[in-house]
């Protein structure tokens, strides 16, 4: 197997840049430590992604072909497809992007984790909260606040389950050896403390208690231009921070600029919910500031950019021959084109005819799947053989998962851009009748099914990938918790 | 001060100015917003005990995912107007009685700030409910048949059965009546009416907020 032969090289150049080899049996030491939490996170979280793209998928068969499954509570339309989004979104980005943000602080801090048992009881927690609150929304317990529908029990169940995940990369980072502080680190640290911040400020006022409605259109908006601007976003951008360096060999290009865009992302980011409130009941300054804010978007887009090409200056072969490279890179492709529909949706004329429509739905599968998707596989493909002790097995199912994924997600932005146009110029025309407007739609929203057919295909490959991986643990019997890691936790 | 904390005061402060403008504001702001005693009753009205069910039977369905409910402003598009959707832009005082404000993101479905105006007859909204394609020919959206029961006629048809034809009609004997649930949705839908006049906008200044 050529291509096999390829990736192990590639993974043995990638090795050359770990840190220094002063530390080759400490990193053994956290790896282990790390093992059955991370595990038992990744595996979990890519089974909710397998649950979620495959709803996803029956929801938008279901927008085609209403007939189908028709008339039974559990799979109307309204149920299932905000039980899809939350899958995505908190079955498996949240606790994939935290499992991987341990596993790279505890690197980069050089600390081992202690109380394994704690992370993983909290872990167990937050799947448990998962599976009871998809359950009731498809039983009909649903708040109906999008992106926050999970009921009040099963919310609190997944905030306390969250701190006591979070908690463990505030602790790595407090106890780091060496007292420097990499680029990677900060955006993981902001990350981890607005999330529960932003979670349970929205569910405060919108779920567990109820502010007065006339209040509420700020807030939920608020809290979703958090949940992916501040949680979401830099999440895969330390991610990225980490694994392109280390992989290129090339240091960060310019310190400045990265903090640049630290900061501009962060304040713009986090005002700019409103655009999708625009000409809603909301204050008129609320949404200009959001309109500002989303514009100036382009500031720390440029910034980040500038340094994520010239780290791949002069090495665009390792695009070919590293996978994680190219998951990477094809993230920030998708980051690029999520920012420059963000910034089209923001522009008054425009967010008049797109909003809406299909438009608003293939941004968040952009940024969701697109970005932050593609930088998490390409850290699990370089985490994972480290984690277990076991390289992958199929260099073909790598290939075969890269590609599902990207043509989905491609197609999804590029149906959505077209077909939300035709829509909304359709919509826009009083003359032309409301259901006139879905025939209009519909060849676009076919081409969505074909989208979440080739994401969910792609999901497939990868958890077919965890599967062989875990066998070849088991052929090699390597334990999930070494006894070190036992005796201390 | 060294590096790590400033490092931490100013991603605390960027994070938590949006938080204080937009969480904070709106809690201190909208959230004390009050009813108007107008000559004409309290605007907006209070909602039945039998809607305010309903509207926990609209967040169950999660009718929010294809309805939107919110007329935009005339600065921004005039088409909500003109698909007689509402005859002025909705403002924030519109959601003062909801418990959820189900704003929405998403028109798959037409608006249904002012659905008790433009539809207010219960029975269409049950034939809709029940098998929206025979009420409104290519509509996408699905049958809620789950929120009816079937039942066999004891003397006299009930008063509620819906009328079906073709091959929705029940078999001999029997009759379709919407359960509580379907009823208290259609109360819902029906107090949906924002078409009272507020004096921060009004059909005719439209444009104002």
């Amino acid at each position: 197997m050529n291509q096999d032969s390829m990736l192990s090289q590639a993974q043995a150049m990638s090795n050359l840049y770990e840190p220094a080899p002063l530390h080759t049996v400490m990193r053994s030491e956290i790896d282990s430590s790390l093992r059955l939490p991370l595990l038992l996170l990744v595996r979990t979280s890519t089974f909710w992604l397998v649950m979620g793209s495959f709803l996803a998928l029956l929801s938008a068969v279901k927008l085609v072909i209403p007939s189908f499954l028709d008339g039974i509570s559990l799979f109307t339309y309204g149920r299932i497809f905000p039980v899809a989004c939350d899958l995505l979104v908190y079955g498996w980005a949240t606790p994939a992007g935290l499992a991987i943000s341990l596993w790279f602080m505890a690197r980069l801090c050089g600390t081992r984790l202690h109380y394994t048992k704690v992370l993983v009881s909290a872990a167990l927690l937050w799947n448990a909260g998962i599976f009871l609150s998809s359950l009731a929304l498809l039983c009909g317990y649903s708040t109906s606040v999008e992106l926050l529908e999970y009921p009040a029990w099963g919310s609190f169940l997944l905030f306390i389950a969250f701190l006591l995940m979070g908690i463990w990369v505030i602790l790595l980072f407090a106890t780091r050896q060496p007292r420097s502080l990499y680029l990677s680190q900060w955006y993981f640290l902001t990350a981890i403390c607005s999330f529960p911040w932003a979670y349970a400020t929205a569910n405060m006022l919108l779920v567990w208690g109820h502010i007065q409605g006339s209040a509420q259109g700020p807030i939920h908006f608020w809290y979703i231009s958090n949940l992916f601007g501040l949680w979401i976003t830099p999440l895969a951008l330390g991610m990225a921070f980490y694994l392109i360096p280390k992989i290129t060999g090339a240091s960060i290009n310019s310190y400045y600029l990265g903090i640049v865009g630290f900061f501009s992302l962060l304040l713009f980011a986090a005002w700019s919910g409103m655009t999708f409130l625009l000409g809603g009941p909301v204050p008129a300054w609320m949404v200009s500031a959001s309109i500002v804010a989303t514009t100036l978007l382009a500031l720390p887009m440029a910034a980040l950019l500038v340094n994520f090409f010239k780290m791949l200056q002069g090495k665009e072969t390792m695009l070919v021959k590293s996978p994680v490279l190219r998951f990477t890179y094809v993230g920030i492709l998708f980051f690029i084109i999520s920012m420059v529909l963000v910034m089209i949706h923001a522009i008054p004329c425009f967010n008049a005819i797109l909003h809406f429509t299909d438009y608003t739905a293939g941004l968040l599968v952009s940024l969701l799947i697109g970005f932050f998707g593609m930088t998490l596989f390409g850290a699990l493909y370089y985490i994972m053989p480290r984690l277990t002790g076991v390289a992958w097995f199929s260099t073909q199912l790598i290939l075969r998962h890269f590609w599902m994924i990207t043509v989905g997600v491609g197609l999804m932005v590029f149906s959505s851009l077209l077909g939300g146009m035709v829509e909304g110029i359709a919509l826009n025309d009083p003359v032309i009748a409301f259901i006139n407007v879905l025939s209009y739609a519909a060849p676009w929203r076919w081409l969505m099914v074909i989208a979440w057919l080739l994401i969910f295909l792609g999901s497939i490959s990868f958890i077919r990938l965890l599967i062989l991986m875990r066998w070849q643990m088991i052929e090699e019997s390597i334990p999930l918790v070494s006894c070190s890691t036992a005796s201390n936790s | 001060m060294n590096r790590l904390s400033s490092l931490f005061l100013s991603v605390a402060f960027l994070f938590l100015s949006a938080w204080l403008g937009f969480v904070v504001y709106s809690y201190l702001e909208l959230g004390r917003m009050k009813p108007l005693e107008g000559s004409d009753g309290v605007l907006p009205p209070q909602l039945s005990g039998q809607a305010i069910l309903g509207a926990r039977v609209y967040a169950a369905n999660g009718c929010v995912t294809c309805h939107s409910q919110q007329v935009r402003q005339t600065s921004v598009t005039h088409s909500d107007i003109e698909r007689n959707w509402g005859k002025r832009p909705s403002v924030a005082r519109d959601y003062l009685r909801d418990q959820t404000a189900f704003l929405g993101m998403m028109r798959i479905g037409p608006d249904l700030s002012n659905v008790g105006v433009r539809l207010s007859n219960p029975r269409w909204h049950y034939q809709h409910l029940y098998e929206p394609a025979t009420v409104v020919a290519g509509s996408t959206m699905p049958s809620y048949r789950y929120l009816f029961r079937l039942q066999k006629i004891q003397g006299q048809p009930s008063a509620e059965a819906i009328s079906l034809v073709g091959n929705h009609a029940p078999q001999e004997g029997y009759e379709v009546v919407p359960t509580q649930e379907a009823k208290n949705l259609v109360a819902y839908l029906l107090s949906l009416q924002h078409d009272y006049t507020l004096p921060e906008v009004s059909p005719e200044n439209a444009s104002t907020h």
